[in-house]
């Protein structure tokens, strides 16, 4: 027979979920039902008439020209800046995890990057990249190397170098926060039975890590794929469709072609694509507390 | 019932629920109102917001205060006024009574705008007005034109047209380049092949002794204004988007010859490998920091580069031309009545305000480059390049046809062809691919 205590703490449990319930379904839920609806309707700005028009758009996504060359070039992107951040940001948090002069300074300085919105990031790149009057090429020049940037054959490294100064101190700072409830009596044991610090890195910190890494990694994983303002700023998804991201991609098919219906509906079909990623993140982020050794 | 079960049963009826609604918009309908209130208008910052800032106190202080009409302004970010504005008009919105258009955009926005009757077009570029008509009626007021002129360095092309020495060199030059040891000509008698030659010459990698590093730059960059100043190679080779019939008509030599203007220059070193990446502001760098001879560049751009203070390295150096070939873009920048406007008769109150040649000297008093040739000859002490922008809109300007995807088609193109600007992809083969998609966009 339930109790009166059991009761009380199966509604405190409601309750208390009660605001983050109402906020997901408010500015999460409604929005993707919403967007998967519009993807269901002939909807575009030059015919005002909205009509269903069932799964047609859903169906034209996977023949639009241009969409694979998207998807392509998004994936490639995601997972090259993912895995250089996650390496890069891992390796300063383990730097940054003991006590040096100037450590404050140096922390407050490495998140400087994440705080300026991406589309700022973009113009003051243009600007700082540019063959004229920007101060990059004027170094380069001075070290007596001419390149330019923005061609062709430098274009893709030099997003993906842009994107990794701006988020590696994302990664880093999550997994430093995890460090530091590290516990140091395992440490200590392992330093006691003379396991070097390679060995105790490979062995002890990266496996008791791995939820908090896995964190960090999807969750920039998921935001490289979304990437738009930077790339947008600065090269527009050109030249031609070599950096056109799949939001890019969606955007142009939003507000240049004003196929909004259709726009929706290759939404929904990324988010689709995305969502078997989570059960496979949540598998090694969730895990229940025995569990981990 | 297990849970899977329950899960089940919610999705279907969520999507039972979601199919049988459309997706939200506004009721769908405007109306005339009392002829007073607040009339809101949506514009973009820049010289055109500052100088249509001007004509709006104007109004509110003097015909507006009498009507009992006032006027109110929104400057939307420049980048993405458009687009926030299909989001309005997708969502049928009465938020805006007037909305900010262009020449380029008016067939795609037009299902959401009432056609204008009653207005004087005499006053206007008939160019500008063309641009703003579809199937024989005017959407959009003229307010503000562009076009382009070849901006060059007046002190260097003529200091090559009156040095023997310079003019040999040049010969040589162009042989390599055009394959014709032609002479130098001055800025405004160019066709395309001078505007090679000339890149060839004024850059250091084809003439070691050149002035300045590059020629020109090329705004490559995959952006639809680009396709805007590509279109005059384009027309200006003899080619077009449509013939006569209204059949799309990129798969032409016109056409290839066009794309391969701007594909010489790039692959010839002749120009910042950036240009792949350049447009407007990239070219004002390029002329302000005297790294290239000489450029193709939007109207507005001239006093800037004219402005001793914000351009002091070239600034009384840079003169203007007609773009080589003879034909420039023309497009108007202009304001239009939302059909679901609440407030219509007062709403165009205010658009009669703007027809007068008063209201546009106001705007060209105040920075702005009106569509009205009589006000831009009676301002020319304002700006110096008024009175070549009247001259150069009415003998060479051509506007693009107007249809529902215009908008659209401008971006195809750019998407389709700046990798065969830069080289990267053969002219043929990437204007067989924007030929087809402009015939597909042509279709109703």
């Amino acid at each position: 027979m339930a109790t009166k205590g059991s009761r009380i703490d199966r509604s405190a449990k409601w309750v208390l979920a009660a605001p983050l319930i109402a906020f997901t379904a408010l500015f999460v839920v409604w929005p993707v039902a919403q967007g998967v609806q519009t993807g269901l309707y002939y909807f575009t700005l030059q015919n005002p008439e909205i009509t269903f028009n069932g799964l047609e758009n859903f169906r034209k996504v996977f023949s639009l020209p241009g969409f694979w060359d998207a998807v392509r070039f998004t994936a490639l992107f995601a997972v090259v800046v993912t895995a250089v951040e996650a390496v890069l940001g891992f390796g300063l948090a383990l730097l940054m995890n003991r006590t040096f002069p100037g450590k404050k300074l140096f922390f407050t300085a490495l998140l400087l990057p994440i705080m300026i919105a991406p589309s700022l990031l973009g113009i003051m790149f243009r600007l700082l990249l540019n063959g004229d009057i920007g101060l990059a090429p004027a170094v380069l020049s001075g070290f007596g190397l001419d390149i330019s940037l923005f061609a062709p054959g430098t274009v893709v490294p030099l997003l993906i170098v842009l994107d990794v100064l701006q988020w590696t101190p994302f990664i880093f700072l999550i997994v430093y926060s995890g460090l530091q409830s590290f516990p140091t009596d395992v440490l200590e044991a392992a330093q006691v039975d003379g396991a070097g610090k390679l060995r105790t890195l490979k062995s002890l910190v990266i496996p008791m890590m791995k939820p908090v890494i896995a964190a960090a990694v999807f969750l920039r994983m998921i935001d490289a794929i979304r990437t738009f303002d930077v790339i947008y700023v600065l090269t527009a998804g050109g030249p031609g469709r070599m950096t056109t991201t799949i939001s890019i991609y969606i955007y142009k098919t939003a507000f240049e072609s004003g196929d909004f219906g259709l726009a929706a509906a290759i939404s929904t079909v990324v988010l689709l694509a995305l969502l078997p990623l989570v059960p496979l993140v949540v598998k090694h982020i969730a895990q229940p507390e025995g569990s981990r050794s | 019932m297990k849970q899977s079960g329950l899960w089940v049963s919610a999705l279907v009826v969520g999507a039972v629920v979601l199919a049988g609604c459309s997706p939200s918009v506004g009721e769908g309908q405007g109306g005339e109102g009392d002829g007073s209130g607040i009339v809101k208008v949506v514009l973009w910052p820049g010289p055109e917001g500052d100088a249509m800032a001007d004509v709006v106190d104007e109004y509110n202080a003097g015909l507006g205060k009498d009507a009992d009409i006032t006027v109110q302004m929104t400057l939307l970010s420049r980048q993405d006024t458009f687009s926030k504005e299909a989001t309005l008009m997708a969502a049928k919105s009465s938020d805006q009574d007037i909305y900010f258009v262009a020449s380029y955009n008016v067939g795609q926005f037009s299902s959401s705008l009432d056609p204008l009757t009653g207005v004087d077009t005499a006053n206007y570029f008939p160019v500008a007005v063309d641009g703003l008509s579809q199937d024989g009626e005017l959407y959009a007021l003229p307010v503000d034109v562009s076009n382009h002129f070849l901006l060059y360095r007046q002190d260097l092309i003529e200091g090559l047209l009156n040095d023997p020495a310079q003019v040999e060199t040049y010969r040589s030059v162009a042989e390599q380049a055009i394959g014709e040891a032609r002479d130098p000509k001055p800025a405004d008698q160019w066709d395309w092949d001078d505007f090679k030659a000339m890149s060839a010459y004024f850059s250091e990698s084809a003439n070691p002794a050149s002035p300045t590093q590059y020629g020109t730059i090329l705004p490559a960059r995959n952006l639809l204004y680009n396709t805007m100043i590509w279109n005059d190679v384009l027309w200006g080779s003899g080619g077009s988007w449509t013939n006569d019939a209204g059949e799309a008509n990129l798969n032409t030599p016109e056409a290839v010859a066009a794309v391969n203007v701007y594909a010489d220059i790039y692959t010839n070193g002749w120009t910042s490998p950036d240009s792949s990446q350049a447009e407007f502001p990239e070219t004002q760098a390029a002329l302000k920091s005297g790294n290239v001879a000489f450029a193709l560049q939007w109207s507005a751009g001239f006093a800037e580069l004219n402005d001793p203070e914000r351009s002091p390295d070239v600034a009384g150096k840079i003169a203007i031309a007609t773009v080589p070939g003879g034909k420039t873009h023309v497009h108007a920048l202009a304001v239009a009545m939302n059909k679901y406007s609440k407030n219509k008769a007062a709403t165009r109150s205010f658009l009669d305000y703007l027809a007068t040649t008063d209201a546009m000297s106001i705007y060209a008093q105040s920075g702005g480059i009106p569509a009205m040739p009589a006000v831009l000859a009676a301002n020319e002490d304002l700006n110096p390049a008024f009175g070549q922008i009247g001259e150069s809109i009415d003998k060479y300007g051509y506007s693009v046809p107007v249809f529902p995807k215009t908008f659209e088609a401008y971006a195809k193109l750019a998407e389709d062809l700046s990798g065969a600007w830069i080289g990267e992809v053969p002219a043929e083969d990437a204007l067989a691919t924007a030929n087809a998609d402009l015939a597909k966009l042509l279709q109703p």
